[in-house]
């Protein structure tokens, strides 16, 4: 039948699945958002300096009256924190809003941080403090006098009711930079994220060194010489299942292996005398990168050799063509053609592992470990030493930690700084992934 | 490995009485077939190719045109299931005897392919590349050995400011010649040519007809073509090959204007 007539443009079919796709991708987003938009608020909020307000309010025993920094108020109650004269977690005020009689916000109002993680709040001249020689003891009004304490004793000065927005913001950038900049204190109760922080990117290095020689060899093996022999169909479907092994497996069979096994067997063979420096049979750097190694392996490999099935048929029969053996081959044209895929391996690889915290509380990551894993002492990577991770430190914060409040805010922080980590170090590897694919972008044409 | 047997033995033509009489021999096919897993695609096959002249390989697609020429490199050995039975000869030696080099013998047989597959790689490198395999170093007899195959390729001309540059910028035609130039680069004695010229535009075609021709003072050149003006044109003998054999070998003067067989005339007149 011979048509004639108009031509209609071809019909949009699949609008709906437009829509659903759509959809989808915005849930996405906003979910992704939200998360961001969390992580933010939370973990601004320890950094915030609170005002202080003077507070008299209807207690159970009559009136009472504190000067508290405000924590959090709704229509309900507020909850004030008050001067923590001894150390035992915040001093936290609940007040209903029915019994709040009176709050006022005096400008001499003064939030003292002492070097533990305390927080007092008095009135006084904040610069007149600031200026007193560090042996000074302190006299102001409110101070009980069997707990004296001295100028060096103070960590930051701030009169908070007289900062506006730009002066918040600076004081909040400061403080959140010690935090980050800053080692822990242990029990003294500062806190500070660096050896956290320094300890997950060496070990994430130090599993990509570890995983991506191996990985790629495995990958290598299975796509060009196994062939679909019994054994290589055996090998990748265990290659394929190991995958979806739940991670804290890996941290069991990491403890069994590399700390009872063969840590404990390095200990005993070669400086049982040595002990405890170097301790090889506790968990530590290298087994958790190697714990992690294997984690991500079947990423790897996977990823590998799916680099490997898509290098051109012609470019290997090239190279075989011209005198090269099997191993040239790879070595010279199948591996170059395909570091992009390594690449991506590698950022899977990666992503996996920045994230895991289950598998290192088994093998090596600790609550407290202040010493750096990297540093300018000989050997400089501390490989059979604890460590600290940004993931534990979340965990730890936001579970353990004495105030609540503050801890929480601080569980996010360490939170955004994980993901700032993970981030920027799949950032890396696809700059540099995208500057090799266009040099072999033309191959596929 | 090789079963000989004598042409002829099974219903085969026997090559005409006097044809290469006199030319020394380049590479020799003798009772060849070749199986992948359960399918034959070469079927006691008997092709002699003369030294310094250009043979042009006929026939309909799937004959098994490029699984015979891959027979002579030894190209065939990577396929897995792939069986041969028969002897190759390549310069007078069993291609195929136990203490042959693979490498070796493809430094000896080199071969372009259909599709241009320079490697990702500056120009340069690519042509350099068969010669750091075979262990060459110094940089300065490398850069001269690149030079001596861009020329004998015809390509040095438009390159030699570009030879840092990467291979994959070259036009198609271009990058035919360069692989030309990296398969002559090795000093081969024997070129193997897969339809060259099938992605490549009519001028450039014609550059490659004329390098090729060129080429056969020196090489001796065995090219599988779809092409009949092209086999005219730069083939001294030519064998047509239909279904796994060689039905007709002759010089390429008689074979497209006086074909024994049928099925050559229907062929080549494309009438098949």
């Amino acid at each position: 039948m011979l048509r004639t007539g108009t031509r209609h443009a071809p019909r949009r079919r699949g609008d709906s699945g437009l829509w659903l796709a759509a959809g989808a991708v915005a849930l996405s987003l906003a979910a992704l958002i939200a998360l961001l938009f969390v992580l933010l608020q939370q973990s601004a909020r320890p950094f915030l300096p609170a005002a202080v307000a003077e507070l008299r309010w209807q207690g159970a025993a009559g009136p009472q009256q504190a000067l508290a920094a405000i924590v959090r108020e709704d229509a309900d109650e507020l909850i004030a924190r008050a001067s923590e004269w001894q150390r035992r977690g915040g001093a936290y005020l609940r007040i209903a809003r029915a019994d709040l009689l009176e709050r006022t916000f005096p400008p001499d109002a003064l939030a003292l941080r002492l070097a533990d993680g305390r927080e007092l709040y008095l009135r006084g001249d904040a610069h007149a403090l600031a200026a007193l020689p560090s042996a000074a003891g302190l006299a102001l009004p409110g101070m009980p006098a069997e707990l004296p304490l001295r100028r060096g004793e103070l960590v930051e000065i701030l009169a908070p009711n007289q900062l506006g927005p730009g002066g918040r913001l600076r004081v909040a950038t400061q403080r959140a930079w010690a935090f980050v900049s800053g080692s822990p204190g242990g029990d003294s109760g500062s806190a500070g994220l660096l050896p956290a922080l320094v300890g997950t990117v060496v070990l994430v290095l130090l599993m990509s060194v570890l995983v991506m020689p191996l990985g790629v060899l495995v990958a290598l093996w299975l796509h060009e010489y196994a062939g679909r022999g019994a054994l290589a169909q055996l090998l990748r479907a265990a290659v394929a299942n190991l995958a979806g092994v739940p991670s804290v497996i890996y941290g069991l069979f990491g403890l069994v292996l590399f700390v009872h096994g063969l840590g404990a067997g390095l200990d005993a063979l070669f400086h049982a005398d040595a002990l405890p420096s170097p301790t090889w049979g506790t968990g530590g750097l290298l087994w958790s990168a190697l714990t992690l190694a294997l984690l991500t392996l079947p990423v790897v490999v996977i990823a590998v050799e799916e680099g490997l099935a898509r290098v051109p048929a012609g470019l290997r029969q090239g190279a075989l063509a011209l005198g090269a053996t099997r191993a040239e081959m790879l070595w010279r044209v199948v591996l170059p053609v395909a570091r992009p895929a390594l690449l991506t391996a590698l950022i899977l690889a990666v992503a996996r592992a920045a994230g895991e915290v289950a598998p290192l509380m088994l093998v090596g990551a600790v609550k407290y470990a202040p010493a750096l894993p990297l540093d300018g002492e000989f050997p400089y990577l501390h490989l059979s030493k604890q460590f600290m991770h940004l993931g534990h430190s979340v965990y730890d914060l936001a579970l353990t930690g004495a105030d609540a409040q503050r801890d929480l805010g601080e569980a996010h922080a360490a939170a955004l700084l994980l993901l700032i980590v993970v981030v920027a170090l799949n950032a890396a590897a696809i700059v540099v992934r995208n500057r090799l694919r266009e040099r072999s972008r033309e191959l596929s044409a | 490995m090789s079963r000989l047997r004598l042409a002829g033995a099974d219903g085969l033509q026997p090559m005409p009485g006097g044809l290469l009489d006199g030319l020394e021999l380049a590479l020799q096919a003798r009772a060849l077939s070749l199986h992948y897993a359960e399918r034959r695609v070469l079927d006691q096959i008997s092709l002699s190719v003369p030294r310094r002249r250009i043979t042009a390989l006929i026939g309909p697609s799937g004959c098994g045109k490029s699984s015979l020429l891959r027979c002579f490199n030894r190209l065939n050995d990577e396929i897995a299931d792939c069986r041969m039975d028969g002897e190759v000869q390549v310069l007078g030696v069993d291609a195929y005897a136990a203490d042959v080099s693979v490498p070796d013998l493809r430094r000896r047989v080199g071969m372009v392919f259909q599709k241009p597959n320079p490697f990702p790689q500056s120009v340069g490198e690519n042509v350099a590349f068969g010669l750091r395999l075979a262990g060459l170093r110094s940089r300065l007899e490398l850069d001269d050995r690149v030079e001596t195959a861009l020329r004998a390729a015809g390509l040095w001309d438009e390159v030699r400011d570009r030879l840092d540059d990467s291979a994959l910028r070259l036009s198609a035609g271009q990058q035919q010649r360069l692989v030309i130039a990296r398969a002559l680069a090795v000093e081969p004695e024997v070129l193997l040519m897969d339809e060259p010229a099938s992605m490549l535009d009519p001028i450039s075609t014609l550059r490659l007809e004329e390098l090729m021709v060129a080429l056969r003072e020196r090489y001796s050149v065995l090219l599988v073509t779809h092409n009949m003006q092209q086999a005219a044109r730069v083939a001294d003998y030519t064998a047509y090959m239909q279904d796994g054999r060689v039905l007709e070998f002759d010089t390429t003067d008689r074979i497209f204007t006086n074909p024994r067989l049928r099925g050559t005339e229907d062929y080549i007149t494309g009438k098949l």
